[in-house]
């Protein structure tokens, strides 16, 4: 009976030790790297195995850009879930890099702590910001609704039936931005439309390719023949529905033409390689502790169309060089600012 | 709103993955074995119909991949639970749980991707034409364009039903689910007949899943069941595991999912929607086991109800 307590007591001395152990290890790997060489060092922490995911992708270019123009090293942190989100947090602070940047709200409440905690680092937060508003935290949101009002002016134009659809993850403000300025967009080429959008839900919305397909369906048996596509995973199923050729689609974030030819018609991209870049050097050079938006007009949001390289996009806008040139107008205006789009999460 | 033909050929997709796997468990339900892993099963029939029809390019045989792996994979519970006694209900949630790490790691090693795995070059179940059904109005819209799989799923009632009321095999299997000891004082092998169920529910769950990647849809992506062997479960219990209890319980998720879209087009909010299927269950499971009370209410009361004026008289 004795024994149990002092083995307890040596294998707490042990993993004590293991553990100032790790961290000496870790302190000396990352001051070394900066002894050697001044540059500048980088870190992005991402909220879920990059892998294929487009968006995430992209982040990762960002960085790797931004560490090749300020001449500094770059390290990606992937998480899987809210524990390993905040390990990366943790472990990102302790290498002091010279910015910390991660993309999405699911660091909200991470980056607050951490902000706090370490008053002197610098974070970047894409696609989402703190509640609170911290100097040393600079966010970059995107203005998703400018890119969706043009690829719904886009449906406005192309449709025949005169009835433009959405199907979209989530019923929450943040993600009206996907389907309400479709509609809109749609209405200011053609005020004969009418528009309808259908919303995933269920236990997995954002990863269910079969409800997002059906949904697809309950709005062509509507008489929908463009649908906006904002479902995340669920967009191959909105596609696939796409096949049975009563509608063409429209996809989110990335070029999303290949991954099913001949129905998809263009995308709203949200180029986090140049916000991740812009921002990081935009820190650097002092503008922190605020949020920076980035549409049409910082090419943070633009349509694949829209993009110099559209011949070889796969996608059908390709074969309607009138549908860019009107749209190519459009962009013009909200460029300018003679054309205000309404912000549906901002209500 | 009209209940038009494309409303019902929507039920009758979300219908068919959850009626394949309800049956399944419904069979180990009637052996006594607890079958929980069913949403685990389903998975890895998702997973393996992709990966059969993505490597032999025939979807048929992606269909017979899955089968096999998803058989392979109940042998877990088989095992566990019939031979070693382990607790049916752990062993599922642990499997439910291994499958949907399984699938993602292999998503990753198989085909270098995560997430999703989608290729315009994969193969999927495609529609069946029904000569001379397709041709009639509102009939041929409904079941046209559906994978062969929707017509066996109702094949395997049928003979699920058969089997169970009419089949000598059937008919021990019942019984081994209800006095095993019985059962084996007949020399009826528990063990033979525990087996059979759980590998039959994974062979089931195996079409359910292919169903889902390669009929509903032509891809796979983590965790894509989404709840749906999950459904299946509770389809197993409304329908008190007979095969056409299960197929109505199945047919009334099916509806209200399909309903549930098209509601939304007419201004329901989409957590309305999306709570749907779950306040349906929960007002036919009370009705029924109101309906059942009443009845065995009833019964002893009528007998009751003769002497009783007697006495006080």
């Amino acid at each position: 009976m004795s024994s149990s307590p002092r083995r307890l007591r040596s294998l707490v001395t042990l993993a004590v030790g293991l553990g100032v152990l790790a961290t000496g290890c870790n302190a000396s790997a990352t001051k070394e790297p900066a002894a050697d060489a001044p540059g500048r060092s980088f870190v992005l922490i991402t909220p879920n195995p990059v892998g294929t995911n487009p968006f995430l992708k992209l982040s990762v270019q960002g960085i790797e850009a931004a560490g090749i123009e300020q001449g500094g090293s770059t390290k990606v942190l992937q998480s899987n879930d809210p524990t390993t989100i905040t390990q990366n947090v943790t472990a990102a602070t302790q290498q002091k890099p010279d910015v910390i940047v991660a993309v999405g709200f699911q660091f909200n409440d991470a980056f607050a702590q951490a902000a706090e905690r370490n008053p002197r680092q610098q974070f970047v937060l894409v696609d989402s910001c703190t509640t609170k508003l911290y100097r040393n935290v600079t966010c970059a949101v995107f203005r998703e609704h400018e890119g969706i009002f043009l690829a719904g002016a886009e449906a406005g134009l192309l449709t025949k039936s005169n009835k433009v659809g959405a199907v979209v993850a989530l019923d929450t403000p943040q993600f009206h931005r996907f389907s309400d300025p479709f509609g809109e967009g749609a209405k200011k080429v053609n005020p004969e439309i009418t528009f309808t959008d259908l919303f995933v839900g269920g236990q997995n919305p954002f990863a269910d390719p079969a409800r997002a397909k059906e949904q697809a369906n309950a709005l062509t048996a509507k008489g929908v023949d463009v649908v906006m596509g904002a479902a995340a995973a669920g967009n191959p199923g909105i596609f696939d529905a796409a096949k049975g050729g009563k509608f063409t689609a429209w996809g989110v974030d990335t070029n999303q033409c290949p991954s099913a030819p001949g129905v998809v018609v263009d995308n709203v991209v949200k180029r986090t390689d140049v916000v991740i870049r812009n921002t990081i050097d935009g820190v650097l050079k002092g503008k922190m502790g605020l949020t920076r938006s980035f549409g049409l007009a910082e090419d943070g949001v633009a349509l694949t169309g829209l993009l110099g390289d559209v011949a070889n996009s796969k996608c059908l806008i390709a074969k309607s060089p009138s549908v860019i040139t009107k749209v190519q107008e459009l962009r013009q205006q909200i460029v300018t600012g003679t054309l205000k789009i309404d912000d549906p999460a901002a209500k | 709103m009209p209940i038009d033909a494309e409303l019902l050929a929507s039920a009758l997709r979300a219908l068919t993955p959850i009626l394949l796997a309800a049956l399944g468990g419904a069979l180990c339900q009637r052996a006594g074995v607890f079958n929980i892993s069913l949403e685990g099963m389903m998975l890895v029939g998702c997973f393996s119909a992709v990966t059969g029809s993505w490597f032999t390019g025939s979807a048929w045989l992606g269909v017979l991949v899955a089968v096999a792996a998803t058989t392979a994979f109940s042998l877990v519970l088989a095992v566990g639970s019939v031979s070693l006694k382990a607790d049916a209900i752990v062993l599922g949630v642990a499997m439910n749980l291994l499958a949907v790490g399984l699938t993602a790691f292999l998503l990753r090693t198989v085909f270098g991707v995560q997430g999703a795995f989608s290729d315009p070059e994969l193969k999927g179940l495609g529609a069946v034409g029904l000569p001379g059904l397709d041709d009639v109005p509102y009939v041929g819209d409904v079941l046209g364009g559906q994978s062969p799989l929707v017509y066996l799923s109702w094949v395997a009632v049928a003979v699920a039903a058969v089997f169970l009321s009419r089949h000598a095999w059937g008919l021990r299997l019942r019984g081994v689910g209800e006095r095993p000891d019985a059962a084996l004082s007949l020399g009826v092998s528990v063990t033979k007949y525990q087996y059979a169920a759980v590998l039959a529910s994974g062979t089931l769950c195996g079409l359910a899943g292919a169903q889902l990647a390669l009929g509903n849809v032509t891809l796979f992506s983590e965790n894509m069941t989404s709840g749906r062997g999950w459904i299946a479960v509770v389809a197993v219990m409304l329908g008190r595991a007979a095969p056409v209890g299960v197929l109505l319980a199945a047919l009334l998720f099916g509806i209200v999912e399909a309903l549930g879209f098209r509601l939304q087009g007419q201004g329901l909010p989409q957590q309305a929607a999306d709570a749907a299927p779950y306040l349906v269950t929960l007002v036919a499971l009370f009705l029924s086991t109101a309906r059942r009370r009443a009845r065995r209410a009833s019964a002893p009361a009528d007998e009751h109800a003769a002497p009783q004026p007697a006495s006080l008289g």
